[in-house]
């Protein structure tokens, strides 16, 4: 039977023209109010989906633990998502308006960065997790929301400050490069590697994190034969393992997240019992998560880190106890994503002390607080360069055997590698190649200034 | 059935069509309140949940048309209009990708022109193929174009192009939502007279005796795998226009916003609003937006089964609720509650006809299009 096109029905198009209008009353009621004087709204964006979904807690938990340690914040539920309130800074009530739910990728993050700032109306964000998600929150902050302040979670792709520059976005943690300065020269200089091959995510976060190594390595004279890249969200690493080359010193890992486990497991399956000496790697090593899901496999393994887990100062054990409001957050505070969010939300309460809660006038008076402050992090001062990108120390450590009383491996420092900045000392500017599958390429050069200035650690 | 109905005072319509008056002053309620929308709505609102709709709703309309006109069930169209979104994208000044440098006007056509010809290539391909066999090779397309921008660093790679320059007349979208609302409406608006006008035309009138029995088409002369093809490519020139104003509508475009559940959000949003039924995808893609945005702030807390977090979980529920309750999706819901109506008014249908027959006629039911193959 043919069947032809009817004409238009009345009924139709009344029941468009009725669901239009249902649903655009709904929505109308949510109008947000604009910001009271006397209250400042704080929208966090982290991962609760994807390969960095289970860290999700640890990030919120890290920035909402400042609020209740300093600022008379009052959790209201066990866990960090269930929200704070009562906080107060400068005579300021915060308000937390929202937590924003990534999944690692640009789009979702755009998507929630929206949905906080411009739907619950948040003067503040401070996020997002992952590397394609800091690059595209900081273009959004240079080019949408110029008048609103943005303090980075732990995303630490390069080019959200190098290259984008925003005025208004702010990172207190190191870029992926950064966190793996001290490693290139631990491995030609201590463990004798000449050649290597590298393995990362193909995203901008790996990016960053291996071109850390392959600078200071290249440097001081070794050489990187291979670069494999895995897609994020990769679950059978077989194929990837197999195009490693067998005749290279050393592989350096920067697989993160959930992927590592399982690169890890296959790795081993495929070449035997890791042999630490001729592997190391990114900052996700000597994550309190990772180590406990992977174990003993990778214990004498050396990787580098902002956070030296042993170290038990004062300014260390402070940092612990300020987490105590969240236990499960706590037991995670050597994890950069749980310092990356502390440190955000204690630079953005010091400046906001500073400026006595002022976020009149474009909030330009806190950006340039921001600019200016320094946390005095657990692990060593952190501080901005002049992008408004972090200055600090960094960690070698080595993974050692569980301590008595745990089945998880614990660390040992072994090296403070100081004031690492992003340029690694000019190997990395606005002007060069943004780190990618084949940049920066291998080549000796004068080292970064930290080689032969690392300290030897002693906790 | 229309014919049993009490004569109503009419006047010519657009397409030739007589049109009522009850539906002269629904129509224009409609288009009074989509204009004069973004004076009643706050600029979020009208971002967020209008824009979002009517750049989904074309997307939708593009897989409906298929699927209603052609009897063709495609998942390639989130993929085709990613190609349409990353061409443009890469021609334009932008972060990431090409950064060409082209006037966005111009790449904003050789965007569509792209999409649609990649359209009719994949068209060309499926054409011949019915059923699932046409389900699983669209779905491949999608899948393709996801993992070739994933994996293609100098076109895009996983972080995607961002700060895609619009055209002028869009201007930043954040900071003044309102010309690219009123672009995406218009835009909406010309696909729905183009597709309804295209239904009339020889060439949809081919196109829907093909879709109801192909053999006898093929009997008549007809090019069957032609003829979908082609239209085919006319699904891919809808689902282009959607890809542009996607990239617009966020200022960038990444493969994470075009994998394989942004493919199902589609479906989703089809078959939500009714999956043989034009106004549905616009319908469907209001209602997908809103929940999408406001199912965290509605969401009780119940332990830890449910809470803002597990939003995914209720969209699926209400998704399934909708098609178990309605498999003609909310535009079924409204005509079955019409056809209600209409027993009880029983004289008003003509001598012969029982009431229920002018439902099945009306509604398209996934089965009563089964049995027209």
């Amino acid at each position: 039977m043919l069947r032809t096109e009817r004409s238009v029905r009345p009924r139709r198009l009344l029941a468009v023209a009725g669901l239009a209008v249902l649903a655009l009353t709904a929505c109308g009621g949510s109008t947000t109010t604009p910001t009271a004087s006397d209250t400042i709204k704080i929208g966090i964006l982290s991962d609760c989906q994807g390969d960095f979904g289970s860290f999700f807690n640890d990030d919120l938990g890290g920035a909402l633990a400042v609020l209740a340690a300093h600022y008379g914040g009052h959790a209201t539920g066990s866990l960090p998502k269930d929200g704070m309130t009562g906080a107060v800074i400068g005579g300021k009530k915060i308000n937390i308006v929202g937590f924003g739910c990534s999944d690692s990728t640009a789009n979702k993050a755009i998507e929630e960065t929206k949905r906080l700032v411009e739907q619950l109306g948040a003067d503040i964000l401070i996020g997002p997790l992952s590397g394609d998600e800091g690059i595209a929150v900081a273009n959004y902050a240079k080019t949408s929301q110029p008048n609103k302040t943005f303090l980075n979670g732990i995303s630490g792709a390069q080019d959200a400050t190098l290259k984008v520059q925003a005025p208004n976005f702010f990172r207190f943690n190191p870029d992926g490069a950064q966190w793996s300065a001290g490693l290139g020269s631990y491995a030609y200089n201590k463990l004798n590697w000449k050649t290597a091959a590298v393995i990362g995510d193909d995203y901008a976060f790996p990016y960053t994190s291996l071109a850390g190594f392959i600078a200071e390595f290249c440097a001081v004279g070794g050489n990187v034969t291979k670069r494999v890249w895995p897609p994020l969200g990769t679950t059978d690493y077989s194929s990837f393992i197999a195009q490693l080359p067998k005749n290279v010193d050393g592989l350096f890992v920067g697989v993160g997240g959930a992927g590592l486990v399982t690169f890890l497991k296959q790795y081993q399956q495929l070449n035997g019992k890791l042999n630490t000496a001729h592997i190391m790697g990114n900052t996700f090593w000597p994550d309190p998560q990772l180590l406990h899901s992977i174990g003993t496999p990778m214990v004498g393994a050396v990787a580098a880190s902002g956070i030296a887990a042993d170290d038990t100062s004062a300014q260390a054990t402070a940092y612990k106890n300020e987490l105590a409001i969240y236990p499960a957050t706590q037991k995670d505070a050597a994890s950069v994503f749980t310092l990356g969010y502390w440190s955000a939300m204690t630079a953005l309460g010091l400046a906001l002390t500073k400026v006595n809660g002022d976020i009149s006038g474009n909030q330009k008076a806190l950006q340039a607080a921001l600019a200016t402050t320094t946390v005095d992090g657990p692990y060593g001062p952190i501080s901005l360069d002049s992008n408004r990108q972090a200055v600090f120390d960094n960690w070698i450590v080595q993974i050692t055997a569980p301590p008595a009383g745990s089945s998880d491996p614990g660390i040992h420092t072994i090296l403070r590698i100081p004031h690492v900045d992003q340029t690694f000392g000019g190997f990395f500017s606005p002007s060069t190649p943004a780190p990618s599958r084949t940049d920066p390429a291998c080549t000796k050069k004068t080292p970064p200034p930290w080689v032969g200035n690392e300290v030897p650690a002693n906790f | 059935m229309s014919a049993a109905r009490p004569s109503t005072p009419g006047i010519p319509g657009l397409l030739g069509n007589r049109i009522r008056i009850p539906q002269l002053v629904a129509l224009g309620a409609l288009v009074l309140f989509l204009a004069g929308a973004p004076s009643v709505v706050d600029s979020f609102t009208l971002s967020q949940i209008l824009t979002k709709a009517l750049w989904l709703g074309i997307a939708a309309a593009s897989l409906i048309f298929l699927s209603s006109y052609g009897g063709m069930i495609s998942l390639g169209q989130t993929g085709i209009y990613a190609v349409a979104g990353f061409t443009m994208a890469n021609l334009v000044h932008a972060a990431g990708g090409k950064n060409l440098g082209w006037d966005p006007v111009a790449a904003t056509a050789a965007g569509i022109a792209v999409g649609t010809a990649f359209g009719l290539l994949c068209g060309a391909i499926a054409s011949r193929s019915y059923g699932i066999y046409f389900l699983m090779i669209t779905l491949a397309i999608s899948v393709i174009v996801f993992y070739f921008f994933a994996q293609v660093t100098t076109l895009s790679g996983y972080g995607g192009i961002r700060s895609v320059t619009p055209p002028g007349l869009i201007g930043n979208s954040v900071s003044d939502p309102l010309p690219l609302y009123y672009t995406a409406l218009l835009a909406s608006a010309a696909v729905y007279l183009g597709i309804r006008y295209l239904a009339r035309a020889p060439f949809g009138l081919a196109l829907q005796g093909i879709r109801d029995d192909p053999a006898r088409m093929q009997a008549l002369g007809f090019n069957v795998a032609l003829h979908r093809a082609l239209a085919f490519g006319v699904g891919a020139f809808v689902a282009s226009i959607a890809g542009i104003l996607s990239v617009w509508y966020t200022a960038q475009i990444s493969p994470g916003g075009i994998n394989v559940a942004q493919t199902i959000n589609i479906l989703v949003i089809a078959v939500i609003g009714g999956l043989y039924r034009l106004e549905g995808a616009w319908i469907g893609a209001l209602v997908f937006a809103t929940i999408d945005n406001y199912s965290r702030v509605w969401m009780p807390n119940v332990g830890v089964w449910l809470g803002p977090e597990r939003f995914e979980t209720v969209i699926g529920l209400i998704f399934l609720v909708i098609v178990l309750a309605s498999p003609g999706g909310l535009v079924g819901i409204w005509d079955n509650v019409w056809a209600m109506r209409k027993r009880q008014l029983g004289p008003l249908v003509a001598s012969g006809t029982s009431s229920a027959k002018a439902v099945n006629g009306d509604v398209d039911t996934p089965a009563t299009v089964e049995s027209r193959r």
